[in-house]
């Protein structure tokens, strides 16, 4: 299997790694990060019934207006910065090069998805997931923990490409888990405009986004030199040609379409690097989490 | 040396040609499916202008070159022009050896005996001119068109036959010898010497009678006697008449050109065939000859007595007789310088050589190139 997220290599490449907010000022509070908290707990978790011991202020006397009864409002304990990876899971992130079809662009991702959730948890984040399909929105909630780091694992080997970029309303539960100054991490090939799309939108709404840009070597050199079929897996559509016809047109287009996207995306303040298949993992990872605020770009 | 095909129709077979275009060209269009979510930048372009293209042009090249050589064979390739055009000189036999190296010398061509199988003229000359013309007919006939011919005949030629000589080609007609070929030919009356046993002493004499006859006026008679002997001068005909298997010295004679005459009694040597020669009014045999060695041998089958053979007693029985031993040879002695060859022979057809055995040795080197190149191909593919 391609993808490995116990990898010992890998995860003490990612020691010198560090998730770090722009918008987080080293000069409010002592913190890491900085923290939207006010009070203790404000992130709601449960209802708990009263138990004597409790302090009366946690109880809550609105419900108790409505149910005669006492309940205490229990409340996480927050963290100051919650990392989100947004990850496409869309059937274009299946395809794999045909050098080396063991490794598809989802596995790419898988890797990059643990290794930010390590590097999150590590420095005591909280860390949360969603896989964006067409038919379903594969969301894990941010939390901190050893066992976030199982459960997101556990989420992303669940993690399978197919049908085409979700609509906008199966994106609303993201709105409404991503708060503001949250670091969302977008993984994808961006071939769609849902996803580029989503992350300007979410960049425009004071979240702190990154995009890593997944590509093919196919992508890049396209090294076809002979007659093909080009299937695009999410369409359907297929189109002959002879490729090495269609090589120069290819790259001049497809060349100057992403540097169109990544200028946007500065524009936008996203930090986006492009990770090419047959590229080691850890140079976007360096990029955009080794040196505090110094931004890749392609 | 210019190369042509006898079947030209052959080359229709290089349509076949399109047959390996075919193939290289049908693997080209067998396009793999490729997954590529890029497409949009690639159809951007309405259709990309494909060039005709073949896979492996090497392994092409020989499959063409396999084909084109397979449809050359069926055209039947020969090349022409690859005889030399020396000039000739064919001697008659009969020529003196002095003017035949005369001729040979001041020619300094290809020069040959005119007789069976062409020897050369270091070669002793074959002792008869027997159907020279025909000879000259078919030397002619093999021999390249452009080939200058001289022929040395001598004045009087032994080798004419019924037809004027018409060859393809002029010839100088070169007559060796002085004189002229008008001096009359004089043909000795032919002699028969009889010898005989006592069985045979009547029969003898109707033999004798004849010989006779042949004979003119005022010669001395035949040599008969009642002997075993051998007749001494070698006459034209020996009328052999004793009972039995006839002596090897006789038989010996005979195989060196002579005619034999035996009697009823006598005994065939073993193997002769012999054909019926003479017959009377009703069909029934009288006289059977046998062709034996250069000579003839001929056997009554019947007595020698007018009992039983009364054309012994015929006016015309020696001249009968004559004419079955020693019939009248075909006229083949010509004056040289009235027989002249003419032209207008259409000429034969130029020999050539066959190019379809080597260009089958071609084909199959090619073939086995073929098969390795092909099959190396699939291996490197393959590993």
């Amino acid at each position: 299997m391609a993808w490995n997220p116990d990898d010992p290599g890998l995860r003490a490449q990612l020691r010198g790694l560090r998730i770090a907010s722009r918008r987080a000022s080293p000069l409010r509070g002592g913190g890491q990060h900085r923290g939207r908290d006010r009070g203790a707990g404000l992130e709601f978790s449960q209802y708990r019934g009263y138990e004597p011991g409790d302090e009366p202020r946690r109880i809550d006397w609105k419900l108790y207006a409505r149910s005669d009864r006492f309940f205490v409002r229990e409340a996480e304990r927050d963290s100051p910065l919650a990392v989100w990876v947004l990850l496409d899971a869309s059937a274009s992130m299946s395809q794999a090069d045909e050098s080396r079809p063991d490794l598809s662009r989802l596995d790419a991702a898988r890797t990059f998805a643990a290794c930010i959730a390590e590097i999150a948890l590590r420095q005591g984040d909280r860390a949360g997931l969603a896989a964006l399909r067409e038919d379903a929105l594969a969301l894990v909630p941010a939390a901190a923990g050893t066992r976030q780091r199982e459960r997101l694992l556990f989420a992303l080997r669940g993690t399978g490409a197919g049908g085409g970029a979700p609509a906008a309303e199966r994106l609303r539960p993201l709105w409404e888990r991503i708060a503001a100054d949250d670091v969302v991490v977008v993984l994808g090939d961006f071939l769609d405009p849902v996803l580029p799309e989503l992350a300007l939108r979410l960049a425009a709404a004071r979240r702190e986004v990154l995009a890593i840009q997944l590509l093919t070597v196919a992508e890049r050199d396209f090294p076809f030199d002979d007659g093909r079929r080009f299937i695009d897996p999410e369409s359907g559509q297929a189109l002959p040609g002879d490729a090495r016809a269609l090589r120069a047109g290819f790259l001049a287009r497809f060349g100057e379409a992403q540097r169109a996207l990544h200028a946007r995306f500065a524009e936008a303040g996203i930090r986006s690097v492009v990770h090419v298949l047959d590229e080691p993992v850890l140079r976007p990872l360096q990029a955009l989490f080794g040196g505090g605020t110094r931004g890749g770009g392609a | 040396m210019n190369p042509m095909l006898l079947a030209p129709a052959g080359l229709a077979a290089l349509a076949a040609l399109a047959l390996p275009l075919l193939i290289h060209l049908a693997r080209r269009q067998q396009q793999r499916p490729t997954v590529f979510a890029a497409l949009r930048w690639l159809s951007a372009r309405p259709r990309p202008r494909r060039r005709l293209r073949f896979d492996e042009p090497w392994l092409l090249a020989v499959r063409l070159l396999l084909v084109a050589l397979l449809a050359l064979l069926l055209a039947h390739p020969v090349l022409q022009g690859t005889e030399d055009a020396r000039p000739r000189l064919l001697v008659a036999p009969g020529v003196e050896p002095a003017q035949v190296q005369a001729a040979r010398a001041e020619a300094g061509a290809d020069a040959r005996w005119l007789a069976p199988g062409f020897p050369g003229l270091d070669q002793p000359p074959s002792a008869s001119g027997d159907g020279g013309a025909s000879l000259l007919r078919e030397f002619d006939a093999a021999l390249p068109p452009e080939a200058p011919l001289t022929v040395l005949v001598p004045r009087r030629w032994q080798g004419g036959d019924g037809a004027r000589l018409q060859l393809s080609r002029p010839v100088e007609w070169r007559i060796a010898g002085e004189g002229t070929a008008e001096e009359p030919l004089e043909r000795a009356a032919p002699r028969m010497a009889i010898r005989y046993d006592a069985a045979h002493r009547a029969a003898a004499g109707f033999l004798r009678a004849a010989a006779v006859a042949w004979q003119e006026a005022d010669t001395e008679g035949p040599d008969s006697a009642a002997s075993a002997q051998l007749p001494g001068p070698e006459p034209d005909v020996l009328a052999w008449l004793h009972a039995g298997a006839p002596p090897p010295e006789v038989l010996g004679w005979a195989g060196e050109g002579g005619q034999l005459l035996l009697p009823m009694e006598a005994e065939l040597p073993d193997g002769l065939v012999a054909m019926v020669a003479w017959r009377d009014a009703t069909g029934a045999p009288l006289l059977q000859v046998a062709p034996f060695g250069r000579g003839r041998v001929a056997q009554w089958l019947r007595p020698l007595a007018p009992a039983q053979l009364p054309q012994l007693l015929e006016p015309d029985f020696a001249v009968a007789l004559q004419r079955l031993l020693l019939p009248p040879a075909a006229p083949t002695l010509v004056a040289a310088s009235d027989y002249h060859p003419g032209t207008g022979a259409a000429a034969a057809p130029a020999a050539s050589i066959d190019l379809r055995p080597w260009l089958a040795l071609a084909i199959a080197l090619l073939a086995l190139l073929e098969r390795w190149l092909a099959t190396s191909r699939r291996r490197g593919a393959m590993a």
